[in-house]
């Protein structure tokens, strides 16, 4: 197979806050193949190693289909092996699955939901440099709800994570990002089912000159579908938080409504957010809102607590976590939710120190 | 308790406050009034501590105590409480939380233990009835999408709340219609001690109607121009501001 295995330059707009080739140097992501781990997997769900040979038919429907960006393309090229996981029809999985990825290099996962399944999943990740690519395929009225935790690392770090939706199907995604040298996570969502439905939601806490880039497309390719998105950055020291976000409503996704939200708190006197809400209208009667904002904290509300007697340390993290808290309260998993509150506090100990 | 001296305050270097003096005793109840841009809220703000208001001259003495020196938390720890004209909203903290930070960092501050949530609740549900705020009010965020009279009322049960020694009124009575002023002075009112001093700022008579001060100030292009007694607001209603601050010159 020859494919073009470029990385993107600066030059490329999509790219142009993240300079990839720079972070990784000559050396790039490498040939090795990184690895995919899951958890004691609930009862219920198929695994397959996609190092095996005879994969079976719903992994060659299914796999490398959905790569939106060069970079994916290359980790589809390189990995050997990785991990596919089907929910079959009409499973409802009560325990979540928790999936990593680790090690150097490329890696590869699958997940595939049937019709009216249902499942909450945890990603998390090592802190090495790799390029890793997720594909996401729910089924008519199944259901994901996703929660992925990436570590503060020193590496080069980028996912692609695609997911398609089917008819009245649902994705709920939560993206904590603790930031990387270079950290892109980019969502490259297809809602092709009509009465889909998908929440994004993320907080990226970055101290020291960390960066974190999410890029999400969400394309509405079907009518009376809705999807949110709650981004909320809080950056310390000499940090970058980017986020590029793009919504397009496709011709005749009518009835179709988005909304798109990125807010940044800049505490470090270095930091920057360059925040990028972005919409491509092509139906009617759709009702779109997006908007960003950039600040420090409210000296209004910062008076206030400080005149009921709470010191100015503490009533500062607690405007920060007040910032924070409706981008995290939408993770439906109780337990998912306080370990991503638990994150994100002990991140917050490292922005305000 | 409170001895403000020929205070001179200026913000973003003009002079507002422009030698103001000032003694209030435990106990007594003291109302401030003027009319708009006399100087009544940056008087309290430079009580509670406000950055932005600069002393050029004079001094505040709170319980022989230099309260200028002192940050807004240790003010509010040795009992200076401020009810706020614009309470703000914080989206993202509940009220209750942010009831007992408050209590507990103040009790913290002054060296007494913390008190757990259940004890806290149990302190705010007592004082909250007569209020009339509700334990949903409690669950909701801070302020957020609270109508100006549960703003206020929350105000006062802070007051009920932090036990403070000196408490200021600022504007308290403004926004309410005469059900709600009488549900936030009824709990003023109940607050009275012989150990508390409090300062009621205000533009108009009504409010002193239902909160009956001991002695009352008239506040004036950032100076005291006029002084008595509770029947001092009756004359203010009658004259108007412009008679008294001339009958004064």
């Amino acid at each position: 197979m020859s494919v073009a295995l470029a990385l993107p330059t600066r030059r490329v707009e999509e790219w142009k806050y993240s300079d990839l080739a720079h972070a990784l140097g000559e050396a790039g992501f490498g040939d090795e193949t990184a690895r995919v781990t899951i958890g004691a997997p609930p009862a219920g769900i198929e695994i397959f190693a996609l190092d095996e040979p005879n994969r079976p038919d719903w992994i060659a429907a299914h796999y490398g289909k959905l790569r939106g960006n060069p970079v994916s393309a290359i980790s589809l090229a390189k990995a050997r092996g990785g991990i596919a996981l089907r929910v079959p029809k009409g499973r409802k999985i009560a325990d979540a699955l928790s999936l990593e990825f680790s090690g150097n290099g490329h890696a590869r996962a699958l997940l595939v939901l049937e019709e009216g399944a249902e499942l909450t999943l945890l990603e998390r990740v090592g802190p090495e440099t790799r390029n890793s690519g997720l594909e996401i395929v729910i089924g008519p009225h199944a259901r994901l709800d996703h929660v992925r935790i990436s570590p503060a690392a020193d590496a080069v770090q980028v996912e692609e994570i695609s997911v398609k939706l089917a008819r009245d199907a649902t994705y709920h995604g939560h993206f904590a990002n603790f930031g990387a040298r270079l950290s892109r996570t980019e969502l490259e969502i297809a809602v092709e089912g009509e009465g889909a439905e998908v929440e994004l939601s993320g907080v990226s806490v970055l101290s020291g000159e960390r960066h974190a880039d999410v890029t999400t497309h969400v394309a509405h390719d079907a009518g009376h579908t809705r999807s949110t998105q709650l981004f909320k950055k809080v950056l310390g020291g000499r940090t970058r938080a980017v986020y590029q976000g793009r919504v397009t409503v496709a011709h005749g996704a009518n009835g179709s409504d988005s909304r798109q939200s990125a807010k940044a708190l800049l505490l470090g006197d270095r930091a920057e957010a360059d925040l990028q809400p972005e919409l491509e209208i092509f139906a009617d009667d759709v009702k779109c809102a997006h908007g960003a904002a950039v600040g420090d904290l409210d000296a209004d509300s910062l008076f206030y607590l400080r005149a009921r007697g709470i010191p100015e340390q503490e009533a500062r993290h607690l405007l920060i976590h007040a910032f924070l808290e409706d981008a995290v309260d939408g993770i439906a998993d109780m337990t998912l939710r306080e370990t991503v509150r638990g994150a994100v506090a002990a991140a917050l100990v490292a922005v305000t120190a | 308790m409170l001895d403000i001296k020929n205070l001179r305050v200026a913000v973003d270097g003009k002079e507002i406050l422009k030698g103001l003096t000032l003694k209030v005793e435990a106990g007594r109840v003291h109302a401030i009034m003027g009319p708009n841009g006399s100087g009544k809220s940056t008087l309290s703000y430079v009580l509670a501590g406000r950055s932005g208001y600069d002393i050029t001259e004079g001094s505040i003495t709170y319980n022989g105590e230099d309260l200028a020196a002192l940050a807004p938390e240790e003010r509010a720890a040795r009992g200076v409480f401020l009810a706020m004209q614009y309470p703000v909203e914080i989206p993202g903290v509940t009220t209750m939380m942010f009831l007992k930070s408050a209590l507990n960092a103040q009790r913290r501050s002054r060296g007494e233990l913390e008190l757990d949530a259940i004890t806290v609740l149990k302190r705010v549900r007592a004082k909250a009835a007569a209020l009339n705020v509700s334990e949903e009010m409690l669950k909701r965020a801070l302020n957020v999408g609270f109508s100006g009279g549960e703003k206020k009322r929350l105000e006062i049960l802070q007051m009920a709340l932090f036990e403070p020694s000196l408490a200021i009124l600022d504007e308290t009575d403004s926004g309410l219609d005469i059900d709600a002023l009488r549900l936030v002075a009824e709990g003023v009112n109940s607050l009275r001690t012989p150990e508390r001093a409090m300062l009621v700022i205000t533009h108009y008579q009504r409010l002193l109607d239902y909160i009956v001060p001991d002695r009352i100030h008239v506040l004036a292009k950032g100076r005291i121009v006029a002084e008595g007694g509770k029947e001092l607001a009756l004359e203010l209603e009658a004259k108007g501001y412009e008679q008294i601050v001339k009958d004064a010159a």
